[in-house]
C-alpha cells in the first residue's frame, strides 16, 4: 500500500461508515435492543483510519506533498492536511470511545456516530482540498453536519436556540465566502488555489476585498471576535463529546480553510499577516476577559476557545506578516496541543456531567459551585481535568507552554516592535487566563463536596480511558515537544511555500 | 473584463445579498429568516453564473451554481427541521424569544 | 558514568512524588514513611554532588531545536543551592510527619513537596534559560498548590491564585530575557552568554537585565512584588519554611547572582539592584515591627533579609550574598519550623494570645532563639558573619553611602521586631490559657541539625569561596580585589574562614553595626519611655500595617480587571440579530482598514 492510496483510504471510509452507522443503529432500534453497533462501527472506522495515516507516515517520511487523482479531482496533501487528518482522526476516535453511555436513551442517539464519521471526512477532505470551491464544499458539509450536533437535544430550549443561532451565522459567513470566491474566480480564471497564486504579482482591489471577505467569512468559524458569538452557546449546549470536537477540532478547521483561501492571494500574505496579529490581540484580550466571569463551566471553556485561537492567530500572522516559520510551525503545533488539552477538559466537564446531572436525565448546565469537591469521588476525573486546565494556563509541564513558547520565539526572531508587543501581550493574556483556570482546580480539590457531587452517580470505565490517554499525552508533549516538531515544521512549510531554515 | 452589463448584473447580486441580510436581520419570524437566507444565496449564484461569464467559461459558472443550490437546499432543509422544534419548544417563531441564553 | 549523579537529585524526589501519590491516602503512615525516605534519599544525592562544586560534571539530553536540549552542569553556585534544596527539602519532610499528622490529602502535599524539591535543584544545575524558565515555572506551580493546600479555606486559595499571579507576572521578565537572547544569539547557553554578553545589542542587553530583574523581584518578593508574601502564610508551615524562607524565594537572587557578569555593566541596573534590596529590607523590617501574626512577620522578615542579600549583589558582592542566603536558609528554616510546632500545639498564629510558652516548651524555645539571634546578627551565629560581610561590602566600591546607611538602619531593626517576637511569644504573662506540649519527636529531629547549624555554617565561609571562585570563571568575587586583600596569603581553606573572620572581628565598622543592632534591641525593651518618640512617627506605623498602600493596589488592580470582565458581558446579547450584525460590522471595519493600509 503506498501513500497515495492510504490517504484515498482514509478519506473515504468515514463516508462508508457513516451511513452503515445510521443504519445500524436504527435497525436495532426498531428491534428494541440497544443501539451500539454505531460506536463499534465509528471506533473501527477510525481506528483504521489511524493505521491508515501510519502507513502514509512510512511511505512519506520525506515529507513531500502529494497529487492525487480521483476521477477528474486534484487532491493535494501536504503537512497541513496532515496535520488536521491526525488532530481530527486522533480526538474523534477518544470521542467515540467516550459517548457511547453519555448519549444513550436520547432520541437522535442513532444519528449521533454517523453525524460524528461525517464531520470526520469531511474536515479530511477540507485539508486536501486544492481548489476554492473543493475547500467551500468540504467547508459546509463539515457545517451541517454540526448543526444537528449542537441541537442534539431537541427537547431542551437551550440546544435548539444554540443550534439555531449557529446555522443562521454560520450560513452568513458561507455566503461571504462564496462571494469571495466568485471574485477571485472572475480575475483568475481558475480555482485552483496554486494557479491562482502562481498568476498575480500583485492584487487589485477587487481581490484585496475578497481576501477580506475570505476572512471573515471563514472567521465566522473559526471564531474570530466579533463573529464569535455563536460559540460560548453552541460549545456549552452540545453534548461533551461534541464540544470537545467543536473547540478542538471545528473552528480550528475553519482557520485552515481560511489559510489555505489566503495562501491562494499570497501576494499579500504581509497584509494577511497584520490582519491575524490584529485580530489575535482582540481574541486573546476580549476572550479572557468574557471567560473571567462566567460561572456555567462549558461557556466558561467555550470562551476560553476564543481567547486561545488569539494565541494560533498571533504565531500564524506574525509568521505570515514576518515570514517566520518559527511562528507558523508553533501555531500549528498550538493547533495541535489546544485540541488535545481543550477535548480532555470538555470530556472531563462531560465526565462530570454524565455522573452528576444526566445519569439523572436532567440537562441543567454545571457551574463551578457544582464542582466542589469532586476530586474525592472522582479523583481520575478530577485530575485530568487540572493537567487540562493548568496546561492551557500554560504551565509546565503541560503541552500547552510549549507550543506557546514555540509561538513565542517565532514572534521574537521577527525582530520587529510590533511583533515583540504582540507577544508580551500574549504572555500577558496568558498569566490572566490562570485567573479563571485556577479557582476551577482549587473548588475540585475542596474537602467538602456540593450537593450536587454527593447525590452524583458513577462514571463508566470506558469515559475515563480517553481522558487518561489525553492526560498522557499533554504529559508527554509537554516534556518532549520536539516529538512533534516534523509534523508541525512540514505543516508551517507547507503553509508558507517554502522550506524552513 | 469587456461585459459592460456586468455592471448591472454586479449591483443586482449586491442588492439580492444587501436584501438577504436585511431580511434576516429585521425579521421576526424564523421562516422569514430562512428565506432571507435563500436570497442572499441567490444572489451568490447569480456571481457565479457572471464569474463564469467574465472569466470566459460560463460553463463551468453554471456547474458552481448547481452545486451551489444542492448544497444550500441541504441547509434550509435542516434549517426548516430547527424552526418546526423551535415552534414545538418556544411556542413561537419569533427570534427574539430565542434570547435564553446570554451574558 | 558519573554524569548520571546529575540526574539523582532532581529524578529521585520526583520518583518519590508520583510513589507517594500512587499509595493512595487510604495508608497514610506508608505515606509518611515513604515521603521521608525519598526526600533523605534526595538529600544524599544532592550531598554527593559536592565534591563536583570545583570540578565541571555536565549532562545533556539533546532534544532538538527551538527546543533547547536538556543540560545540566556543576558549580559552586549550582550545588551549593541544590544542598540548600534537598537537605532542607528532607527536614521539612521529616518535620510534615508530626504537623501534618491526621492531615487529609497527604498523597497531595507530599507528591507536591517532593515535587518541587526535584524542580528546585533542576533550576539551579541547569545550563539552558529554557529550562530554567521551565523549572522556574514548575518551581510556581508546587509552591501555588501548596499554598491553596487546604482548598476549602478562601485565604489560603486567595493567597495561593494571588502568589501564582504575581510570580507569572514577573516571570515574563525571565520569559523575554530568554527570548531575546536565543533571537539575537540562536542558543539559550547561560555559560557562553556569560563570557561574552557583548554579544547582544547594548539596548537588548538593558532590556535583558531590567526584565530578570523584574522577574527576579517577583520571585524573592522584592518590593514592588512583596505582598503576596505574607499572604502565602496560609501554606502549611513546614511548606512556609521550605518554599518561602529557605529555596523557592531564593532564586530571584540566584537569578540576580548568575547573572552579574552580563548585567553589571548596563547603566543603572546596579544601583536598581540596590534601592530595589534596600526599599525591601527597610519597608519590610517595618511592617514586621507592627505585625501580629508570627508567620507574618517571620514572612516579612524574610523580604527583609532577602532585601540585604539583592543589595548586596547589586553593590558588587556576589559571595557575601549567597554566604547569607546558606545562613538564613538555616536560621529561617529553623525559625519557622519553630514557629510550627509553636502553632501546632497552640492551633493559633496571632501572638497576642501567646506568652509565656517558654516554660511549657523549652526545647522550641532554645532553638527559636537560637535562630533568633542568628537572625539579629549577633556575633558567633551565622548570620552575624555574613550580614557584616554584606555591610561592608556596600561601603566600598563606589556604593552610595545613604543606601548602607538605611541598610544598617534595617538591620537595627532587625533586632527590634526579632526581639519583639521573642518576647511576645515565649516571655511573659501568658496571654491565654492553654494545654500545649513541646514540639514532637519528627519536629525535634528536625529543627536540631538547623539550631546546631545557626552556629556553624559560617565556619564554610572558606571551602565555599573557594568553590565559587574556582568554578564561575566570569565572576569577579569581593575577597580578590577589595578589602581584604586574601587572594595571595590563602594557603587552605579552612585558614582562609579564621582569617576572614578575624578580620572582620577587627574592623571597627563591625562594631558600629553591632551597636546599631543592640540599640535596636534595647530601644525595643524601652520602648514605653521612647513613647513620645515613637508618637512623632505614628504615620509610619500606620502606613506599615496597611503595607504601605500595595495591598490597595494590587486589590485595585485585580478589581478593575474583574469589573471590566463584567461590563463585558453585554456583548453577548443573545439576539440573533446583533450577531450577525456584529458580523457585518466585522466585515466593514476589516474592509475599510484594508483599504486605508493597502489602497490609498
Amino acid at each position: 500500500m503506498d501513500a497515495s492510496m492510504a490517504v484515498i483510504g482514509f478519506l473515504t471510509l468515514p463516508f462508508i461508515g457513516a451511513p452503515l452507522a445510521y443504519l445500524g443503529d436504527r435497525i436495532l432500534l426498531r428491534r428494541g435492543s440497544n443501539p451500539r453497533l454505531g460506536q463499534w462501527i465509528t471506533l473501527i472506522i477510525l481506528l483504521v483510519c489511524l493505521l491508515g495515516l501510519i502507513v502514509f507516515w512510512t511511505q512519506n517520511p520525506a515529507g513531500d506533498s502529494l497529487w492525487i487523482w480521483v476521477g477528474s479531482i486534484v487532491l493535494h496533501w501536504d503537512g497541513l492536511s496532515f496535520l488536521l487528518a491526525f488532530t481530527v482522526i486522533l480526538l474523534a476516535t477518544l470521542v467515540a470511545l467516550f459517548s457511547g453511555p453519555y448519549i444513550r436513551d436520547e432520541k437522535a442517539q442513532d444519528k449521533y456516530f454517523s453525524l460524528l464519521l461525517l464531520m470526520v471526512g469531511a474536515i479530511i477532505g477540507l485539508g486536501s482540498a486544492n481548489d476554492l470551491f473543493n475547500l467551500w464544499i468540504w467547508f459546509e458539509l463539515m457545517a451541517v453536519s454540526t448543526y444537528l450536533l449542537v441541537a442534539f437535544y431537541p427537547q431542551e430550549q437551550g440546544s435548539l436556540e444554540a443550534g439555531v443561532k449557529y446555522l443562521v451565522q454560520s450560513a452568513v459567513g458561507s455566503v461571504l465566502i462564496l462571494l469571495a470566491i466568485a471574485i477571485t474566480y472572475a480575475y483568475a480564471g481558475t480555482l485552483q488555489l496554486d494557479g491562482i497564486r502562481a498568476r498575480f504579482v500583485e492584487l487589485n482591489p477587487a481581490l484585496i476585498g475578497s481576501g477580506v471577505l475570505f476572512i471573515i467569512g471563514f472567521g465566522v468559524k473559526a471564531a474570530l471576535v466579533p463573529m464569535h458569538t455563536w460559540l460560548p452557546d453552541a460549545h456549552a449546549q452540545a453534548p461533551s463529546g461534541i464540544s470537545a470536537m467543536l473547540s478542538g477540532i471545528v473552528i480550528e478547521a475553519g482557520l485552515v480553510a481560511m489559510l489555505r483561501a489566503i495562501f491562494a492571494l499570497g501576494t499579500e500574505a504581509t497584509w494577511w499577516g497584520v490582519l491575524l496579529m490584529g485580530f489575535g490581540a482582540i481574541n486573546m484580550f476580549l476572550g479572557n476577559l468574557l471567560a473571567l466571569r462566567q460561572q456555567q463551566i462549558k461557556r466558561l471553556l467555550a470562551f476560553s476557545s476564543v481567547a486561545q485561537v488569539g494565541y494560533m492567530l498571533a504565531g500564524i500572522g506574525v509568521g505570515l506578516a514576518y515570514h517566520q516559520p518559527i511562528a507558523i510551525a508553533g501555531g500549528m503545533f498550538h493547533l495541535f496541543t489546544h485540541a488535545l488539552m481543550k477535548g480532555l477538559a470538555f470530556l472531563a466537564v462531560g465526565a462530570l456531567l454524565y455522573a452528576l446531572v444526566i445519569s439523572q436525565h436532567q440537562h441543567t448546565p454545571l457551574t463551578l459551585d457544582d464542582v466542589r469537591g469532586a476530586a474525592r469521588r472522582y479523583p481520575l476525573v478530577s485530575l485530568t481535568l487540572a493537567i487540562a486546565l493548568l496546561g492551557l494556563g500554560g504551565l509546565p509541564p503541560m503541552a500547552g507552554f510549549m507550543s506557546k513558547w514555540q509561538i513565542l520565539v517565532g514572534g521574537f526572531m521577527s525582530q520587529s516592535g510590533a511583533s515583540i508587543a504582540l507577544m508580551v501581550f500574549a504572555g500577558l493574556n496568558s498569566v490572566l487566563s490562570l485567573g479563571y483556570y485556577a479557582p476551577i482546580v482549587n473548588r475540585l480539590y475542596q474537602q467538602s463536596p456540593s450537593e450536587v457531587v454527593e447525590k452524583g452517580g458513577h462514571i463508566p470505565g470506558l469515559m475515563v480511558l480517553p481522558l487518561i490517554i489525553l492526560g498522557l499525552g499533554i504529559l508527554l508533549l509537554g516534556l518532549v515537544p520536539s516529538l512533534m516538531n516534523p509534523i508541525n515544521e512540514w505543516a508551517a512549510s507547507s503553509l508558507m511555500g517554502l522550506g524552513i531554515r | 473584463m469587456n461585459y459592460p452589463d456586468g455592471i448591472i448584473v454586479a449591483l443586482t447580486i449586491l442588492g439580492l445579498v444587501g436584501i438577504g441580510i436585511y431580511a434576516i436581520i429585521v425579521s421576526r419570524n424564523l421562516i422569514k429568516i430562512v428565506v432571507g437566507m435563500q436570497i442572499m444565496v441567490k444572489g451568490v449564484l447569480l456571481a457565479f453564473v457572471l464569474a463564469g461569464r467574465v472569466s470566459g467559461n460560463i460553463g463551468l459558472g453554471q456547474s458552481l451554481a448547481l452545486t451551489v443550490i444542492v448544497v444550500d437546499t441541504i441547509v434550509a432543509v435542516v434549517a426548516l427541521a430547527l424552526t418546526v422544534q423551535v415552534h414545538k419548544r418556544f411556542g413561537s417563531l419569533d427570534p427574539q424569544a430565542l434570547t435564553t441564553l446570554r451574558r | 558514568m558519573p554524569n548520571w549523579l546529575l540526574l539523582l537529585p532532581i529524578g529521585v524526589p520526583w520518583l518519590g512524588c508520583i510513589g507517594v501519590w500512587m499509595v493512595g491516602d487510604r495508608r497514610p503512615k506508608f505515606q509518611h514513611s515513604l515521603a521521608v525516605f525519598f526526600s533523605v534519599l534526595s538529600a544524599g544525592a544532592g550531598l554527593m554532588l559536592i565534591p563536583y562544586s570545583t570540578q565541571r560534571l555536565t549532562l545533556m539530553l539533546p532534544l532538538g531545536g527551538v527546543f533547547d536540549d536538556f543540560r545540566l552542569a556543576t558549580d559552586g553556585l549550582g550545588v551549593f543551592l541544590a544542598v540548600v534544596a534537598t537537605v532542607i527539602g528532607s527536614l521539612a519532610v521529616i518535620f510534615s510527619v508530626d504537623y501534618m499528622h491526621g492531615e487529609h490529602s497527604l498523597g497531595r502535599y507530599y507528591a507536591f513537596v517532593l515535587f518541587f524539591i526535584g524542580s528546585m535543584v533542576g533550576l539551579v544545575l541547569t545550563t539552558s534559560l529554557l529550562w530554567m524558565f521551565v523549572f522556574w515555572e514548575l518551581t510556581a506551580l508546587c509552591s501555588y498548590a501548596l499554598i491553596a493546600f487546604h482548598n476549602d479555606d478562601p485565604k489560603a486559595v486567595r493567597g495561593g491564585i494571588k502568589a501564582l499571579i504575581m510570580t507569572q507576572f514577573g516571570g515574563l521578565g525571565l520569559l523575554f530575557g530568554a527570548l531575546l537572547l536565543y533571537t539575537y544569539t540562536g542558543s539559550y547557553e547561560i555559560n557562553s552568554f556569560l563570557s561574552n554578553p557583548g554579544v547582544l545589542p547594548a539596548s537588548v542587553l538593558n532590556w535583558m537585565a531590567f526584565g530578570f530583574l523584574i522577574a527576579a523581584a517577583a520571585k524573592s518578593a522584592q518590593f514592588p512584588f512583596q505582598t503576596w508574601l505574607p499572604d502565602a502564610m496560609e501554606a502549611p508551615t513546614p511548606i512556609s519554611a521550605l518554599i518561602h524562607a529557605a529555596t523557592m524565594v531564593n532564586a530571584g537572587v540566584y537569578l540576580l547572582a548568575r547573572f552579574y557578569p552580563a548585567f553589571e555593566a548596563v547603566p543603572g541596573w546596579k544601583l536598581a539592584v540596590m534601592i530595589v534590596g534596600m526599599l525591601s529590607a527597610l519597608l519590610a523590617a517595618l511592617m514586621a515591627l507592627v505585625a501580629f501574626d508570627l508567620k507574618r512577620v517571620l514572612a516579612y522578615s524574610t523580604v527583609s533579609q532577602l532585601g540585604f542579600m539583592v543589595y548586596a549583589v547589586g553593590a558588587g558582592g556576589v559571595f557575601a550574598s549567597q554566604f547569607h542566603l546558606m545562613s538564613h536558609s538555616v536560621f529561617k528554616a529553623l525559625l519557622f519550623l519553630g514557629a510550627g510546632a509553636v502553632i501546632h500545639a497552640l492551633g493559633t498564629r496571632d501572638m497576642r494570645e501567646m506568652g509565656g510558652l517558654g516554660k511549657r516548651m523549652p526545647f522550641t524555645r532554645t532553638v527559636f532563639i537560637l535562630g533568633a539571634l542568628a537572625l539579629a546578627g549577633l556575633p558567633i551565629f551565622n548570620g552575624f558573619w555574613s550580614k557584616e560581610l554584606i555591610l561592608e561590602i556596600g561601603l566600598g566600591h563606589g556604593n552610595p553611602s545613604w543606601i548602607a546607611a538605611l541598610m544598617i538602619l534595617s538591620a537595627g531593626l532587625t533586632a527590634a521586631y526579632t526581639l519583639r517576637m521573642v518576647i511576645l511569644v515565649f516571655y511573659g504573662q501568658a496571654r491565654r490559657d492553654h494545654h500545649v506540649h513541646d514540639a514532637g519527636n519528627a519536629m525535634k529531629t528536625a529543627l536540631f541539625p538547623l539550631a546546631v547549624g545557626s552556629l556553624s555554617t559560617w565556619l564554610l565561609l572558606g571551602p565555599f569561596y573557594q568553590a565559587l571562585k574556582t568554578s564561575l570563571p566570569f565572576h569577579k568575587f569581593e575577597f580578590d580585589e577589595t578589602w581584604l586583600h586574601m587572594a595571595e596569603s590563602v594557603h587552605s581553606t579552612i585558614g582562609m574562614t579564621l582569617e576572614v573572620g578575624l578580620e572582620v572581628l577587627r574592623q571597627p565598622f563591625t562594631y558600629i553595626v553591632l551597636l546599631v543592632v543592640i540599640l535596636g534591641g534595647v530601644s525595643w525593651l524601652g520602648r514605653k519611655r521612647l513613647s513620645v518618640l515613637i508618637a512623632t512617627f505614628k504615620g509610619v506605623e500606620q502606613a506599615a500595617q496597611s503595607a504601605f498602600g500595595f495591598d490597595a493596589i494590587n486589590d485595585a488592580i485585580v478589581k478593575s480587571v474583574q469589573k471590566t470582565g463584567e461590563a463585558l458581558r453585554v456583548t453577548q446579547t443573545g439576539y440573533l440579530a446583533w450577531n450577525v450584525l456584529a458580523v457585518l460590522l466585522g466585515w466593514l471595519v476589516v474592509l475599510i482598514l484594508t483599504l486605508l493600509g493597502r489602497i490609498g
